[in-house]
């Protein structure tokens, strides 16, 4: 049975892992930033799996729900208003940009080996699962230990400001001064 | 406890998997001239990051390993708000503009 469960964990792990590899270079590759999106939604999903098989369901099902749900929902969306999709199919990388690719690549063959060779065990039974309750008894901590309650406040903040930002940025552009005074004359007229 | 050869160890080939992410969402951001590509780039990093915070809590012992669980969470957290600026900066270019390609965002320079 535990030989079983070897074997199924290794599968999963590298079909997931491999998922997320051939998502990632599909993505690099991909000529339709739109075909990208869904590239990277299922670099996500693979990326899910992979937390949930790495004791980490919560974080797994965060994955999901703000990433691929959300973020790349919100990606789609705003590819999907601008219409430029097309825009995409125009440019091919050129010499300059392909120079760029040599930054990662010598980024990977410095950081790769050294890795490989990190003398990295996994303590089964001394780790924790990231499980809910755990997580939340660690965050939200308050008896003198090292608590993330008021990093966890901030980081509410912080998204508010975010879109209260977006928001801004967005409608300048939208309502041009003639528009606004049309604006304000119709919400007169209704009055 | 060192690392068993009859028993594979993911925890290596966790990290090995998270740095080559990192370094195609690197090329992603670099090589392509889309703005959609690059801030999905910078995604795909922020996304090997947290693989990365996973696997090393797996490694660890005690409060420590939960560590690696919580800052996920940030990450994830300022990635959305990222995404969220991003975009709306992307569609504010776009209707100045009238193109999603980052060589035509040269303003700053002139």
């Amino acid at each position: 049975m535990n030989e079983l469960n070897h074997i199924v964990f290794h599968a999963c792990f590298w079909l997931m892992a491999a998922a997320s590899l051939l998502g990632a270079i599909g993505l690099l590759t991909t000529r339709h930033p739109l075909h990208g999106a869904l590239y990277l939604i299922g670099v996500m999903s693979a990326l899910a799996g992979l937390y949930l098989l790495l004791d980490s369901p919560f974080l797994g099902v965060l994955q999901i729900l703000v990433y691929a749900g959300a973020i790349m929902m919100l990606v789609v969306f705003v590819i999907m208003v601008l219409n430029r999709a097309k825009d995409g199919d125009a440019r091919r990388p050129d010499i300059l940009s392909l120079l760029g690719a040599l930054v990662p690549l010598a980024l990977a063959a410095v950081i790769v080996p050294q890795l490989a060779g990190l003398p990295l065990a996994t303590r089964a039974g001394e780790a924790y699962r990231g499980e809910v309750p755990a997580i939340a008894e660690h965050l939200f901590r308050t008896d003198g230990g090292q608590g993330y309650w008021l990093l966890f406040q901030l980081i509410g903040v912080l998204l508010l400001v975010a879109i209260v930002a977006a928001v801004l940025l967005a409608k300048r552009t939208l309502d041009t001064p003639a528009d606004d005074a049309a604006a304000k004359d119709d919400h007169a007229a209704h009055h | 406890m060192p690392p068993t050869t009859d028993a594979f160890d993911p925890a290596v080939a966790v990290q090995v998997l998270a740095a080559l992410l990192f370094c195609l969402g690197a090329a992603v951001a670099l090589v392509r001239r889309n703005v959609f590509l690059i801030l999905m780039g910078i995604e795909l990093m922020l996304n090997a990051v947290n693989l990365s915070f996973i696997g090393f809590a797996r490694t660890l012992s005690g409060d420590a390993s939960l560590w690696g669980h919580i800052t996920p969470i940030f990450t994830i957290a300022i990635a959305a708000a990222e995404a969220c600026v991003g975009l709306a900066m992307v569609i504010c270019i776009t209707r100045r503009s009238d193109t999603v390609d980052s060589d035509h965002f040269a303003g700053m320079r002139e």
